[in-house]
């Protein structure tokens, strides 16, 4: 089902000055599913545009410069990074937020391995971290260790120490890791 | 967001893309990956006033030529490179150098015409410029240079650090550039100007549109290395790229290249330690000797906190280290 999710009247008051209204386009975007068509400037970076138009915050921003991998989300299948990818660049393309993982409520076996693992502390680099997986896993059904290491290469996580995220994809992929929290 | 409003076109071909940016009369850049570009438009270092969106023209699959060269599509993906089994198999070396830049989600938006074009960088001039109060430096039209104030004056030293430049320079690839004039090829080493503040020979009204690497000859060996603090997501302290192409007799050097990136303001050859190698029989001890040769032919610029003298040492030893792999690989001992 697709819902239609307008936003003229809020984007109208940003578009007072500038030319910025000249310059603004309307785009459907694909998220999760749903169509939402919104007003955008070019300058707008797909987070924002998930995170203050469309109100997924699931998405997180830190360091707005591609160098942490917060802000992973899926772009037809690719984990990328929406802080430095324009808005206006997805048009036509599927996206996929953290949001789309727990289905009914539940949460996925991903994220019930990561909780499984103890791999959330702060939890700031989780959802970024779970995409990032979650593309690992569509490409590679039992990813080697090194594989997974490199598949989360672009995630920093400053409280884990990647051990429990390593092991909660191992855990996962059914390759021998058990919970160690229960 | 970007701190300022600019045009966008998303043109659907690329003879479109090319007449906007000829025609546009304003300062426009082509947006392909994004992942260089934007980031220098968030801090300011560019302001073009439209960006050519390429995204969306796809590129088209690597093309093998009757001659046997490889034809790669400049709007190709890195990470579509480094996981094609076609471009593993028969031009390892480029898979590998872009293997090796940034991280994943890098790597899945970064296309290789914009490694090739990106920016060059220094720890001062990749940063919020905007909270510094800090009159801008050379590189963005001002007049200092704040980590090395006792420069000429004028001179820049941020540093080109792509990692599969150096790669499709040992390969010996041609770039097919489009322009005003239709299409002209170059060599790969021919792009870089070696000066850090235009340190591109591509005009702004053109556009790389495809590399071509030649078909690797009967016993050619290769070796990459990029030296990094952690392994990962991380620009290169140094990155070379060696190849080597052996005699029938198996083990006199026919043709040799040694290429070390991210220390200067283009990838560098090293031509002496080149001239030292071709026409000896290739030892472990005339593959260290080389290694020496390059490291002080090289001279690296310091950046990022590593001084000279330690990025020569780096380069000393894991230039030994590569072209010790490209041997092997040449002789047949490693695939
Ligand atoms: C966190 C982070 C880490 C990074 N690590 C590395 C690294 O380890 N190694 C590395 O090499 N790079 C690295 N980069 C830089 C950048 O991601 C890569 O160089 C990438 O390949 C750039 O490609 P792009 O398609 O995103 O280029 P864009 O950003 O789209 O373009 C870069 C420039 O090239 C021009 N351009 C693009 N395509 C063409 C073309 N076909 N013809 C002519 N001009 C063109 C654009 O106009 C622009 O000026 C990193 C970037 C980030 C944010
Ligand atoms: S090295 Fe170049 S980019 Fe860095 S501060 Fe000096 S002039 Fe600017």
């Amino acid at each position: 089902m697709n819902h239609l999710h307008s936003q003229a009247a809020e984007d109208a008051a940003g578009q007072a000055h500038n030319g910025s209204k000249r310059r603004s386009r309307c785009i459907a975007l694909n998220i999760n599913g749903e169509l939402h068509e919104i007003t955008v400037q070019p300058r707008k970076m797909l987070i924002e545009v998930i995170r203050e138009t469309v109100g997924l915050t699931g998405t997180k921003g830190s360091c707005l410069s591609g160098t942490c991998g917060a802000c992973t989300v899926l772009l037809s299948g690719r984990p990328v990074l929406s802080c430095i990818t324009l808005a206006v660049e997805c048009e036509g393309k599927e996206i996929r937020t953290v949001e789309d993982l727990a289905q009914g409520g539940k949460l996925n076996a991903l994220q019930e391995a990561f909780l499984d693992q103890g791999a959330v502390q702060c939890g700031f680099c989780t959802p970024g971290m779970l995409m990032s997986a979650t593309a690992l896993l569509e490409r590679h059904e039992k990813p080697s260790l090194a594989q997974i290491k490199k598949g989360l290469e672009g995630n920093l996580c400053r409280c884990t120490g990647y051990n429990a995220i390593v092991d909660a994809v191992l855990q996962v992929s059914d390759q021998g890791v058990l919970p160690v929290m229960k | 967001m970007i701190l300022y409003d600019f045009d966008y076109e998303r043109p659907g071909t690329l003879q479109e893309a090319m007449s906007l940016l000829r025609n546009s009369g304003v300062d426009a850049r082509l947006l392909a990956g994004g992942t260089d570009l934007l980031p220098n438009m968030r801090v300011q270092n560019l302001k073009p006033a439209l960006l050519i969106s390429l995204g969306a023209i796809a590129p088209m699959p690597p093309q093998a030529g009757e001659d046997g060269s490889i034809r790669i599509d400049a709007l190709s993906r890195l990470a579509d490179l480094e996981n094609s089994d076609f471009i593993r198999r028969e031009i390892p070396l480029l898979a590998e150098s872009a293997h090796a830049v940034g991280g994943n989600q890098i790597r899945q938006s970064a296309t290789l015409g914009g490694n090739l074009c990106q920016e060059t960088r220094c720890l001062h001039l990749n940063q919020e410029h905007d909270y510094q109060f800090a009159a801008p430096c050379y590189k963005r039209g001002g007049d200092c240079c704040y980590p090395y104030p006792g420069n000429k004056p004028g001179s820049c030293w941020s540093v080109y650090m792509s990692d599969t430049a150096p790669a499709l320079i040992a390969l010996g690839a041609e770039v097919e550039i489009l322009g005003e004039e239709g299409t002209r090829s170059v060599p790969a080493e021919r792009l870089f100007s070696g000066n850090a503040l235009t340190p591109l020979l591509i005009a702004r009204s053109e556009m790389i549109r495809s590399l071509i690497v030649p078909a690797a000859p009967a016993g050619f060996g290769w070796g990459y290395h990029k030296s990094t603090l952690r392994g990962g997501l991380e620009f290169a302290m140094a990155n070379m790229a060696v190849t080597l192409r052996l005699e029938d007799d198996g083990e006199t050097c026919a043709a040799a290249r040694i290429v070390v990136g991210a220390v200067s303001e283009g990838p560098l050859r090293a031509s002496s330690a080149e001239r030292k190698l071709v026409g000896k029989a290739l030892t472990a001890e005339l593959l260290s000797e080389a290694a020496d040769d390059a490291s002080d032919e090289i001279n690296p610029l310091p950046h990022h906190g590593f001084t000279r003298n330690y990025l020569r040492e780096n380069i000393r030893v894991y230039l030994r280290r590569t072209l010790t792999a490209a041997l092997e690989r040449a002789s047949g001992g490693i695939i």
